[in-house]
């Protein structure tokens, strides 16, 4: 029989495929936010709606933004349409977009807010604590490893009124920090103590 | 045929099952461990050209070359006659309707179910026959789960990780079925949508597990197609809501039974569409937790608390095929995940296009 010492070694292959995501940088952070034009991208799914009304009116009342536009797109499990997207970023300096708390809609809000991020447009995502893993992963996957996450409290959908403003609080905090580039490692931070920022 | 992946080699005394386990590489289930011979024979089915990208899978965003292809045929225990589907399959899933990464992500149930038309699913041996959803079947049972594998692997979709489904559903390891067309009264599924009987299909829907459909008493189309409706006409499934896509398979005695009364699939499709759904104020769980107007239902329903709503918005979002054993009047419904996921249909055979367009027209008449 013909073998040689070598093919005694059984080959082993890896089934995974190369990823070739190249690196993205996020965009440039802000430094102040009174002055800039919010734009507010709601997903459409169950309470994202209550959740970013609630925002805009939180932060209404300390922040003096030239304008506030809201926009919702069409599936809350797809990305937003490019023409869409187009839009946002010519008519705003700034985004916050919801709701991400659950796998198919966290995945394209972050697949928007890096679409905006690429375009310069700092962007607050926000997902809830049980997606914060899939942020991660998503986010490394994409090549946008410093896009930081709002995270609040899970779930959304099916809670009163008065859980929605627990979360719309954690969002008004956590949003400002996130434009202006404050949100550093809060995701990875939130994986390894379950503690959201505050 | 030379690798264009890294490989490693392991000591002979390496149990190879295990080390694909160990290296966090299989669906739960034993791997077949590839050899050069078996991936280069499945590279050779694919056309050569080991380094060939067929198509990235998301929501990794994996290359998926011929060779990685191969390699997870090989796994899931493939024949290398089984390539052409399973690549079909696999472009089917990542075309951008279908949405793959949201598929793979959502915590829904849902899977991809493949189902095969054509002659190739007899050359290959598939099931369209009894138990044809269930186990037994070579072709069958690794030719979905070389598609789950490839879904995990290249795709990244680990549960818990960026698979986020809440349950899952058995048809995670394998979900693969092909139409009973020997045995079915009516033309196939892809005749319809405009192949010729010679070409061979697959059509991908992200879909929950079968449903039952059980009626043993009807003797008529009306009766049989009312108890469909009836299974379809639940609160419970993502498309009450979301509206989309269904499958409906249509056992044997089921079929032969309405096509003894002259109706065509058409009928059948059309007749489910008019006669299935759910009142508006049992959708709005008759607003007992606030007025509900649910966007998520097209516009055009009256929000009026007994308008019917149908589940799937048209009769040409039914998948009808005929499958299953001989003996047993059983049908099944299997719902979709919902508006967020297109269904797809491709032919096997990359240089065939169908003679009409799709359904979309309502020209599907057979």
């Amino acid at each position: 029989m013909l073998m040689n010492t070598q093919n005694l070694q059984p080959r082993v292959y890896d089934p995974c495929g190369v990823v070739r995501s190249i690196a993205i940088p996020t965009a440039e952070r802000v430094n102040t936010l009174d002055g800039l034009r919010l734009g507010v991208l709601d997903n459409s799914k169950w309470n994202a709606n209550k959740l970013l009304r609630g925002a805009i009116e939180a932060l209404g009342k300390e922040i003096g933004f030239s304008e506030v536009h809201y926009y919702v797109k069409h599936s809350f499990s797809k990305d937003a349409a490019p023409e869409l997207i187009e839009k946002i970023i010519e008519e705003n300096d700034i985004v916050l977009t919801a709701i991400g708390d659950c796998g198919s809609c966290t995945s394209g809000c972050l697949r928007d807010a890096i679409a905006l991020e690429q375009q310069g447009v700092p962007t607050a995502v926000i997902v809830t604590t049980e997606f914060v893993k899939e942020t991660v992963l998503t986010r490394q996957a994409l090549g946008m490893t410093e896009l930081e996450p709002v995270i609040i409290s899970h779930p959304v959908s099916s809670i009163t009124m008065e859980e929605v403003a627990q979360r719309v609080a954690q969002i008004f905090t956590q949003a400002q920090a996130v434009w202006k580039g404050e949100q550093a490692g809060a995701a990875d931070t939130y994986l390894k103590g379950r503690k959201t920022p505050d | 045929m030379s690798a264009v992946m890294q490989t490693a080699t392991v000591d002979t005394d390496v149990d190879l099952v295990e080390y694909y386990y160990d290296a966090g590489f299989s669906d739960g289930l034993p791997v077949v461990p590839p050899t050069q011979e078996k991936i280069d024979a499945v590279v050779q089915a694919l056309g050569g050209d080991p380094g060939f990208v067929e198509c990235k899978v998301a929501p990794r965003w994996g290359e998926l070359t011929r060779e990685v292809l191969a390699i997870n045929m090989v796994m899931a225990g493939c024949r290398a006659a089984y390539a052409p589907v399973v690549r079909a399959a696999i472009l089917a899933l990542t075309d951008s309707a279908f949405n793959l990464n949201g598929v793979q992500a959502t915590t829904h149930v849902a899977s991809p179910l493949i189902v095969v038309n054509g002659p190739i699913a007899q050359e290959l041996g598939m099931n369209g026959g009894a138990n044809a959803f269930g186990s037994g079947n070579r072709a069958n049972a690794t030719i979905g789960r070389a598609v789950r594998l490839i879904m995990l692997n290249v795709g990244g979709a680990w549960p818990g990780d960026l698979d986020k489904s809440t349950l899952g559903h058995p048809g995670k390891y394998t979900y693969c079925v092909c139409e009973n067309e020997a045995q079915s009264p009516f033309a196939p599924y892809h005749v319809e949508h405009g192949y010729k009987p010679e070409e061979s299909t697959v059509f991908a829907i992200a879909a929950e597990a079968p449903h039952s459909v059980t009626n043993h008493v009807s003797n008529d189309p009306e009766g049989i197609l009312d108890t469909v409706c009836s299974v379809m006409s639940t609160i419970g499934s993502n498309t009450a809501v979301l509206g989309g896509h269904m499958a409906v398979a249509l056992g044997l005695e089921h079929a032969k039974t309405i096509a003894q009364h002259g109706w065509t699939r058409a009928d059948i499709r059309n007749y489910i569409f008019m006669n299935h759904g759910n009142r508006f104020i049992d959708l709005a769980y008759g607003h007992r937790y606030g007025k509900v107007y649910n966007r998520n239902i097209p516009k055009w329903y009256k929000r009026e608390d007994n308008t019917r709503i149908p589940i799937i918005h048209s009769p040409d979002n039914i998948h009808l095929f005929v499958m299953g054993g001989a003996a047993g009047r059983f049908s099944a419904v299997i719902p979709g995940w919902g508006h967020m996921s297109t269904p797809v249909h491709r032919p096997i055979d990359t240089n065939v296009t169908p003679l009409e367009p799709d359904c979309s027209s309502g020209t599907c008449a057979l």
